[in-house]
């Protein structure tokens, strides 16, 4: 019988890929408008202005693609449970050498927490940006807020994000294929999710 | 980005409001220096026309009524760009050179710079820039063109009462203390390009007290921007360093799947 079994849907992985390639556009469109420090990122975009296009367009695919993916997974993330709180106490066993087993279903605390706060960073940059998108049409505070949120929402994103692609690839090898396709390795789900494995295939050892 | 000003030449306006008849030589005369269109006006039942400033009117007089015992008076204030020495505008524009600081000290503009964004209307204390329908930055440039041929600026000229007076800041600074005004702008914002001496408080004429940058602004551009650059390289160095000390977790038995 096969070694692998299915975490993700073809359409599951293809939306994760849509927000991924639409997070990192709105990474290199944006950060030119972050600081005078990047304003060399504008050339890949042929100007300033054609930068804030590319944003713009960028931030809708990203506001409906990612809002859609926490819809998607609302369940699996909004649980807590006693083997969460087990994970939570001991950091995942990421913070030690030793080996360690949690009894984890689809997604740890930390992939929940993650989740979350993309969709809660989603909600506020998404709404931040129609403000600076068209900052005449509002009070000036409004506005003013919104730059600040709307920076600070992005600096907590991409330092998430980073943790997130570390752990999701060099960080724990094997996870890629979830992603890459579909399939993961029946011992990585034992090992990462076992309740999760035992759900899915009825499995008790 | 280094926005150094000298203070001892530095140019500026001083608007002595009380000598104002609120005749609008100024508004008039800088239309047609730069060569901007008339706006639309209605009447709104006030002497004061227009109502704001707008991609075509860099300043204006605003007229700001008083009661006094014979009845209505007014104070005129002549609304405009300060050039203020530290500019909120400046500081947010993420496109070098649309806004840039002269060697007269003066906040210019370049529309061939600027990139729509409209930071910079969030990030005056004043409230100052407009967007026309080419979606531009527009103030005043204090008539750079002018200025840097050695001539005074249109609306300064233009002024029959010398209300508008240009030249030297530190001197007409000192030239109005003698005269004992109460100036407004002299210090705050590393010193406005435009200081007022005004016949009652700040606040009568719709200025802040202590004109400053927006407290958000200052968050976004001096907190959230530099914490953030730290962040960014204290994830992926943390991130490294994981990887080296403690390292993967890998998956133990890679042989042991499949043989339930
Ligand atoms: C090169 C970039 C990326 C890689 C390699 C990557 C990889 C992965 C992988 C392998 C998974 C599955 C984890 C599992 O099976 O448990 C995953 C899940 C997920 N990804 Fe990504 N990802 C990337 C970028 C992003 C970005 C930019 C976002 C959002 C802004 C994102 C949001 C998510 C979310 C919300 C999940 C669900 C599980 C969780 O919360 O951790 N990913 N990603
Ligand atoms: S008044 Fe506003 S537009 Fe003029 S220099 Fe100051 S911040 Fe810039
Ligand atoms: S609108 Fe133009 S001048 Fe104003 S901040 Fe943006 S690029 Fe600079
Ligand atoms: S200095 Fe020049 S641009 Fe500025 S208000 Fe006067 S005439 Fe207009």
């Amino acid at each position: 019988m096969s070694n692998y079994i299915e975490r993700f849907s073809t359409s599951e992985r293809v939306l994760h890929w849509i927000v991924t390639a639409s997070f990192f556009t709105l990474l290199l469109s944006g950060l030119g408008l972050y600081s005078r420090l990047f304003t060399g990122y504008f050339t890949f975009f042929g100007g300033g202005q054609n930068a804030i296009l590319v944003h713009k367009i960028g931030g809708v695919i990203f506001f409906f693609s990612s809002l859609y993916m926490y819809v998607n997974h609302k369940k699996d993330i909004s649980t807590f449970d006693q083997d969460d709180k087990e994970w939570v106490s001991q950091q995942g066993g990421y913070l030690s050498r030793k080996a360690a087993h949690f009894n984890i279903g689809k997604y740890n605390p930390g992939q929940k927490l993650f989740a979350l706060y993309i969709a809660a960073a989603t909600a506020v940059l998404g709404i931040s940006g129609v403000f600076i998108w068209m900052p005449l049409l509002f009070p000036r505070w409004i506005v003013q807020i919104s730059l600040l949120s709307h920076g600070l929402m992005f600096v907590g994103s991409i330092m998430f994000v980073i943790v997130h692609v570390y752990l999701a690839t060099i960080g724990n090898p094997g996870t890629i294929d979830a992603m890459l396709y579909g399939d993961v390795k029946k011992n990585w789900a034992k090992k990462h999710h076992p309740k999760w494995y035992k759900q899915t295939t009825g499995d008790n050892q | 980005m280094a926005d150094t000003i000298n203070q001892a030449t530095r140019k500026g306006f001083l608007v002595d409001t009380s000598r104002c008849i609120g005749c609008r030589s100024c508004q008039v005369a800088c239309k047609q220096w730069n060569k901007l269109e008339a706006d639309k006006t209605s009447n709104k039942g006030t002497f004061e026309n227009p109502r704001d400033l707008t991609p075509a009117l860099y300043n204006r007089i605003k007229f700001i009524e008083k009661e006094t015992t014979g009845g209505i008076s007014w104070l005129f204030f002549n609304e405009r760009c300060m050039h203020c020495g530290d500019a909120g505008c400046m500081k947010v524009c993420p496109s070098p050179g649309a806004l840039f600081r002269t060697k007269e000290g003066i906040v210019a503009f370049n529309k061939d710079k600027c990139i729509s964004c409209k930071y910079c209307v969030s990030a005056c204390p004043f409230n100052i820039p407009r967007y026309g329908t080419d979606d531009k930055v527009s103030k005043c440039n204090l008539c750079t063109d002018r200025i840097s041929g050695g001539m005074t600026p249109a609306c300064a000229k233009a002024c029959p009462t010398e209300t508008l007076k240009y030249g030297v800041r530190s001197t007409l600074i000192a030239t109005a203390k003698a005269a004992k005004k109460t100036l407004y702008g002299e210090s705050d914002l590393n010193g406005l390009g435009v200081v007022y001496a005004l016949e009652g408080p700040p606040e009568r004429y719709g200025l802040p007290e202590k004109p400053s940058i927006p407290m958000s602004i200052f968050i976004w551009k001096d907190v959230i921007k530099p914490l953030g650059i730290l962040g960014f390289w204290g994830s992926i160095g943390a991130m490294l360093l994981h990887y080296v000390t403690i390292g993967p977790k890998k998956i133990e038995d890679e042989e042991g799947g499949g043989h339930e």
